[in-house]
């Protein structure tokens, strides 16, 4: 079918016009090509009278006669090509079973009107029961009752962290006598097996509290969802509107560890800075840019001891939980999808210290990521192998094999995983962005997987509404000793312009909304290098100028 | 466009599909995401104006690929019929054939095919007649190849669309285009249709998608398709009894074989149609603007006039035409989107619902679940036109019909019209959003275009006060003169042969305004191409520069309809503004045009252009793009109407006084800065307040001597045509210097290095004399000096010695001697001259003396910060002959 169908393609017909002029006639002829271009025929004829010199008086005939030879030509084509097609159908066999199954799938799978209907899922009721709460007087009850939650998780978590760590004092002390002993009444393997029997019992105790935790909160959970059914139920029924004071906010016990805690904050103030830029060259969109220097969980964290402001963050938070803007985090992670270890772990501490209405725990969602990573990998060497048996490419295959080689559930630089939190105090939305050890070196370039993974990332804020994304600058949460001041400055000038650039094209995918972006620095910066940066920051955003308000000359 | 009568404005939605991940087009530029592209193809679709036809108005892109159009609709239509069940023959079935035969007949001769023929989709209007909907969509889809639903319905696609297949390529990388659809295919879908109206009821209702579109392709095999569709709905002898001529068009229109099959325009001429062909006329379309021909030529007058204002109480608002009722209507407070949800065609799931679990370093997403509201739904929602007819219902029946002949001022004015005249003093971003304002300023104007070139001086006179958005397509081009068989002329430049400044257009197409969307759009590219192509062909002595693709884009983006009245505004603009710029080489052109400026930063701004010169921060560093491009490169489109708006009307050196008031808005942050901040700054232009831009500019066209910008490379003055035309009241801002002087007072040219060794501007001796108002028979104390308090105020310095100045000088001129004027420092000599010259500070200040040293003498004056100090060209010797020149009486 294909070579018939680039015969017609490429058809060249001779249009012949034939014309009197006094006694003589004259006969002209144009080859053209078909199909004819549709703007076509208004441009066609000047051309012809043009290049070959023609008499003013056959424009009109011309130009009709031209028309019509196209139109003829144009539908013999489709004719043509119609019948081809209906030959083909009659000649294969089962072949117009096939076409209709290839048209009532495209209807099934893109039109309203035939597509299956929808399983109604219970998140996004949820989702649209809770937007109309959260967006109505009862928004001050479902804050009081989800701080409550919040309240008495913490409790529990303190209770825990005392028990624990008697544990490990008493545990401590045991250790210590017994290696007094050491060498004297007990051998190296007593000490080893006293050491397994600690660490044994540690574990049984944090895997008690963690299930207790989980079982809480999913309680907690279940009730605060149906509770949420339930007022929402009511609030529609306008007889009964006794429910909304039910609930009064529970006096947090925990004041003392937690302002412990807070002082060693203050400590180490947050330096930050806030810019307005514009960006384009004709048509300029105005975004928010801020630097801060602060600890990146300080965005997930609920400050306990901020007893007002934390109603407004969460309030804050909720409001735009199922908006179009979303607030979100990267946070660099390294290859293994867990929460076993360093930033990852600590995420997941906060995580967990306020039980998440909305969404599975993080441990749930890191499952599903896990399963969607691997389906994505075997559909990825299934393409590969496609692509392989078309065109046999042996460095491919390598590549391919290189591939086969590693651990299939882990990710690569560059790749990462999206979690969705509805329990963090100024986030939304998490991407986990896998890094390795090459973010440390200096000579990092914009090509740089974890640059092009950031590039990603704002992709995705763009088609899913994140509008405030805050980012680490310098691509690592703590500092080191090889990451020297040229190392810094090198860096943030890399981001800067990346993020610059990205930003750029952002405003070609979406028209150009107003975004704010917050770059952070790690705590251990020195304040000096902080102002260092932020005087870099206008040098390579243009910063809007500022208003004046004196009056004009 | 025809007058709204009992139309509704419809709008459906739908998804375009989204392009895969990164991937380049073949320039290695980003792939233009199909939305824009189908927004592009859309534009045409509006000049589809057709009795038979629902208008189409507008589409707008929303987030993510989405899609909404607007056009004229109904809310009846033949479904409703099909669903009275009661089958319907005779005349009645022959006539909606005719009707739709006739739409689809004209869409064919356009090229286009609709595809998506459906009961549901051929409207009726009161009267009964069709209009065929949606008739658009398989054009603007390029085929369906930019969206991801099928284009049609399952019962109404024709044997050989089936048999071609989706064609929707599973890979973008293997592009397939789909085989594109004939226009016999719709011929076969208003058989089926006829068909089920004759049987009164619907198809293969029993038969789900699959088995319907097998038997469709079946029918090939049979020898009566008629008798089996019938028996297969057992119907058989409904069909037996139908009038012959009902029969064979069924028949015909039933054909398998595509190449049997009629067409749209073969079936209308024949015989069965007999009876009711003489019922219709054949349809021409309306004249435009721009044509050769007579637009009153088919203008018929009833015998009574008064037939025409017969109905008393008609609704003003249904005699204009659809696009002027939905502009006002999005004016009123109308939003597309929010209409549409309301009706919960948009239902958008919260996006932190549908966000992908994990994404690979190249970006491919996983995890994300189908978003069922991305389905495409072809409901169309009615918008509701009681906002506006509220906020109108106080509008008069006069604002609807205004006169235009100049005696207005006796009639007595209405409370509305004083409202308007209120209204016209509020700042224009508040006028072009204001629905009653705006609909009395497009009917104003919609008339005086109509009346075009009759009307062209009280267009002008309107321009003056703003020009309404809808209408400034036509505006611009009536206010640069636009006249003739435009769209012939077009017609008959070859822009398909290749020639050699292609590579560069191809280069800067794709690099201008593209943020628009039409511009962007692969339409928009190709007509870029033909019109800059057809200017380049067509103006042999001059060449494409860098920068007549920016100018082109403003003209592109009123007229992309019309890519002719494109062409003819560019050709009508660069001779006025621009007059060889696109020289091969413009060097001395633009270097004459650049001094011109500098002095005239030195003439309004002497602290600015002091710095800027201190600095060595010419104009030609930043200026040239500027003038090359009068302002489009480094502005958006929307600032550029507003800007042009005033361009359009003033003269060719009204560009020099935007460029001061652009200088002159960044005035501090110039001030405070160094060479290499300045360059920084221009580089990335900060945003400038157009309408005070254009404020400022009017103020200071108006403090600036004619005669100073005079260029001697400017356009000839035109003898020609112009001159007998003494009616056309143009005022002093739209007439050009160069058009008005003649005599031997005026500027005469000098040389370039000349020229620019001077800080100051020089002006003409006959100048001086008109602002001094030393006309031979007035004395410059009369009372007419009052009538025109627009002219500058002005002071005369002679710089010549005191006997010089005794012997005869010009009246209420001051003398101060150029030798002892300034102090080694180059300060002020204190005196009481002096003391007089510093109390004029802020005025016009001549410098006339003899030739060699008054110019030295103005640049003093502007290094010690005099404003508008300019020096008389040639000196007093060019007014000794006037005898204008007196001897002061001595002092008594």
């Amino acid at each position: 079918m294909k070579p018939k169908k680039e015969k017609i393609c490429s058809k060249e017909r001779e249009f012949v016009y034939k014309f009197h002029a006094g006694s003589q006639c004259f006969e002209l002829a144009v080859p053209l090509l078909f199909p004819v271009q549709e703007k076509n025929p208004d441009h066609l004829h000047g051309r012809l009278m043009l290049l070959h010199n023609l008499p003013c008086f056959i424009e009109d005939d011309l130009k009709r006669a031209l028309k019509q030879f196209i139109e003829e030509e144009t539908i013999k084509d489709y004719d043509l090509e119609a019948e081809s097609a209906l030959e083909v159908v009659k000649c294969t066999e089962g072949s117009s079973e096939k076409l209709a199954q290839a048209w009532t799938k495209a209807y099934i799978k893109t039109t309203l009107e035939y597509a299956r209907p929808e399983e109604s899922s219970w998140d996004e009721d949820f989702a649209d029961v809770y937007h109309d709460l959260i967006h109505s007087p009862a928004s001050e009850t479902l804050l009081n009752l989800e701080h409550n939650y919040f309240v008495s998780i913490s409790e529990l978590i303190s209770e825990r962290d005392v028990e624990l760590k008697k544990l490990r004092e008493r545990q401590a002390a045991e250790m210590n006598k017994v290696m007094q002993e050491l060498g004297k009444t007990l051998t190296d393997q007593d000490v080893n097996l006293v050491a397994a029997q600690h660490f044994e019992s540690q574990q049984v105790l944090e895997n008690k509290w963690t299930s207790e935790l989980k079982q809480v909160t999913t309680i907690q959970k279940q009730e605060y969802q149906e509770w949420v059914i339930k007022l929402h139920q009511d609030l529609k029924n306008p007889n009964n509107l006794t429910l909304s004071d039910e609930i009064i906010v529970q006096p947090s016990q925990l004041q003392e560890p937690v302002d412990a805690r807070g002082r060693m904050y203050e400590e180490q103030q947050q330096l930050e800075e806030s810019f307005t830029i514009h960006l384009g060259a004709q048509l300029k969109t105005m975004h928010n840019l801020r630097l801060l220097r602060a600890d990146m969980l300080d965005f997930c964290k609920h400050q306990r001891n901020q007893r007002s402001g934390i109603k407004l963050h969460r309030l804050q938070t909720a409001l735009s939980l199922y908006s179009s803007s979303l607030c979100g985090l990267v946070l660099l992670v390294d290859n293994r999808i867990n929460s076993y270890s360093g930033i990852k772990r600590d995420f997941a501490t906060v995580c967990q210290e306020c039980a998440d209405f909305h969404f599975p725990q993080l441990q749930e969602q890191l499952e599903v990521v896990q399963q969607v990573v691997l389906y994505a990998r075997a559909q990825r060497s299934r393409k590969w192998k496609l692509q392989q048996e078309s065109a046999s490419r042996n460095d491919e295959e390598e590549e391919k094999s290189k591939n086969s080689d590693r651990n299939q559930s882990n990710i690569l630089p560059g790749e990462f995983y999206i979690t969705r939190h509805s329990n963090l105090s100024e986030i939304h939305v998490v991407f986990h962005l896998c890094v390795d050890d090459s973010v440390r070196s200096g000579n990092m370039t914009a090509r740089d997987p974890a640059i092009m993974g950031l590039r990603n990332i704002l992709k995705v804020c763009c088609t899913h509404d994140i509008t405030t994304i805050t980012l680490p600058l310098l691509l690592v949460h703590v500092m080191s000793e090889e990451m020297t001041i040229p190392w810094c400055l090198k860096r943030a000038e890399l981001m800067f312009k990346c993020v610059k650039g990205f930003m750029m094209e952002m405003a070609s995918w979406d028209g150009g909304v107003s975004r704010t972006v917050q770059f952070l620095l790690p705590q251990s910066i020195s304040e000096e290098m902080f102002y260092q940066l932020s005087n870099m920051l206008p040098q390579i955003f243009r910063v809007s100028s500022t208003l004046t308000l004196t009056s004009k000359r | 466009m025809f007058p709204f009568k009992d139309a509704e404005i419809g709008a459906f939605t739908f998804f375009a599909s989204a392009l895969p991940h990164d991937v380049c087009g073949s320039n290695g530029l980003p792939l233009t995401p199909n939305s824009i592209k189908i927004l592009g193809r859309f534009q045409f679709l509006k000049t589809m104006t057709h009795p038979r036809l629902c208008q189409y108005v507008d589409i707008s892109r929303g987030k993510h690929e989405r899609l909404v159009v607007v056009a004229e609709h109904y809310e009846k239509n033949l479904e409703a019929l099909l669903r009275e069940q009661k089958p319907i023959s005779g005349l009645k079935i022959l006539q909606i054939a005719y009707e739709v035969l006739q739409g689809l007949e004209y869409m064919n001769k356009h090229g286009m095919v609709h595809r998506a023929l459906a009961p549901h989709n051929i409207c009726m209007d009161q009267k009964g007649h069709i209009k065929l909907a949606k008739f658009g969509l398989y054009h603007m889809t390029a085929h369906g190849l930019d969206v991801d639903f099928p284009i049609g319905y399952p019962s109404y696609l024709a044997p050989e669309v089936i048999a071609q297949g989706i064609g929707k390529p599973s890979d973008h990388t293997q592009s397939e285009k789909p085989v594109p659809s004939g226009p016999k295919s719709d011929v076969w879908s208003l058989g089926i249709i006829l068909f089920e109206l004759c049987v009164g009821r619907k198809l293969f209702q029993s038969l789900d998608i699959s088995e319907r579109l097998k038997l469709i392709l079946t029918l090939g095999y049979v020898d009566d398709i008629m008798t089996v569709l019938a028996e297969e709905h057992g119907c058989l002898s409904i069909i037996k009894d139908l009038p012959e001529n009902t029969l064979a068009l069924l028949t015909q229109c039933l054909t398998y074989q595509p190449s049997k099959r009629p067409t749209a325009a073969e079936l209308l001429c024949a015989s069965l149609f007999s009876e009711v062909s003489p019922w219709y006329s054949p349809f021409h379309k309306p004249r435009s603007l721009f044509s050769p021909s007579l637009r009153c030529a088919d203008l018929t007058l009833p015998e009574d006039i008064n037939l025409l204002c017969k109905d008393e109480d008609t609704d003003y608002l249904a005699e204009r035409s659809i696009d002027e009722v939905y502009y006002l209507w999005c004016l009123a407070g109308g939003d597309l989107e929010k209409e549409l949800t309301n009706k919960e065609i948009i239902r958008s799931k919260p996006p932190v619902c549908t966000l992908p679990n994990f994404l690979f370093e190249d970006g491919e997403s996983f995890g994300q679940r189908r978003d069922r509201s991305s389905l495409f739904d072809d409901t169309t929602v009615t918008l509701s036109l009681c906002q506006l007819r509220n906020r109108l219902k106080d509008v008069p029946g006069e604002a609807f019909y205004p006169l235009l002949e100049d005696d207005q001022s006796n009639l007595p004015h209405s409370g509305s019209a004083n409202e308007l005249s209120a209204a016209a003093t509020l700042p224009l971003i508040i006028r072009e959003r204001d629905t009653e304002y705006q609909l009395n300023r497009i009917i104003l104007f919609d008339r005086l275009l109509k009346a075009y070139p009759y009307k062209k001086n009280q267009i002008w006179k309107e321009a003056r006060v703003d020009v309404p958005p809808l209408v400034r397509g036509l505006a611009w081009a009536a206010l640069l003169g636009v006249e003739g068989a435009i769209q012939d002329k077009y017609d008959a430049i070859d822009k398909d042969t290749p020639i050699p400044t292609d590579r560069q257009i191809e280069v800067d197409i794709p690099r201008c305004h593209q943020y628009d969307e039409l511009l962007s759009s692969p339409e928009g590219h190709a007509k870029f191409r033909r019109v800059l192509k057809a200017w380049v062909v067509s103006h042999p002595d001059l060449v494409y520069w860098q920068g007549l693709d920016s100018l082109c884009a403003p003209f592109l983006y009123l007229n992309f309809n019309n890519e002719a009245l494109a062409y003819a505004c560019m050709s009508a603009f660069i001779p006025k503004y621009l007059y060889n710029f696109f020289l091969k080489d413009n060097s001395h052109v633009i270097q004459e045009y650049l001094t011109v400026f500098s002095q005239m930063i030195a003439f309004h701004d002497p602290e600015l252009s002091n710095h800027l010169n201190e600095i060595g921060f010419i104009p030609d560093l930043y200026a040239i793009p500027w003038f090359l491009t009068m302002f489009t490169h480094v502005f958006p489109l929307h600032k550029i109407f507003h800007l042009w708006d005033t361009l359009l009307l003033g003269n060719s050196s009204f560009p020099f006084c935007i460029g001061v008031a652009i200088l002159q808005q960044l005035r501090d942050r110039l001030l405070a800065n160094g060479f290499n901040e300045c360059i920084l700054l221009f580089s990335d232009l900060p945003e400038i307040d157009i309408e005070r831009c254009v404020h400022e500019s009017i103020n200071l066209f108006c403090w600036t001597p004619k005669s100073a910008t005079y260029r001697q490379h400017a356009q000839p003055p035109k003898h020609t045509t112009e001159s007998n035309g003494g009616s056309r009241a143009t005022s002093h801002i739209s007439s050009d210097y160069q058009d008005t002087s003649k005599t031997d007072l005026a500027r005469e040219p000098i040389r370039l290095s000349d020229l620019k060794s001077e800080v100051s501007p020089r002006i003409s001796a006959e100048d001086l004399i008109d602002l001094c108002e030393l006309t031979g028979s007035g004395h410059y104390k009369t009372p007419t000096k009052k009538t025109k308090p627009s002219k500058p105020k002005l002071l005369v310095v002679d710089i010549r010695n005191s006997e010089d100045f005794n012997r005869g000088h010009i009246p209420g001129s001051i003398n101060i001697p150029f030798a002892s004027a300034f102090t080694a420092e180059g300060d002020l000599v204190q005196g009481t001259t002096t003391a007089t010259l510093q109390s004029f500070k802020g005025r016009v200040i001549v410098i006339v003396g003899h030739v060699h040293h008054i110019a030295e003498f103005a640049a003093h004056l502007v290094k010690v910060g005099y404003p508008r100090v300019c020096i008389l060209d040639g000196g007093i010797n060019k007014m000794k002959p006037t005898g204008l020149l007196t001897v002061p009486s001595p002092q008594i």
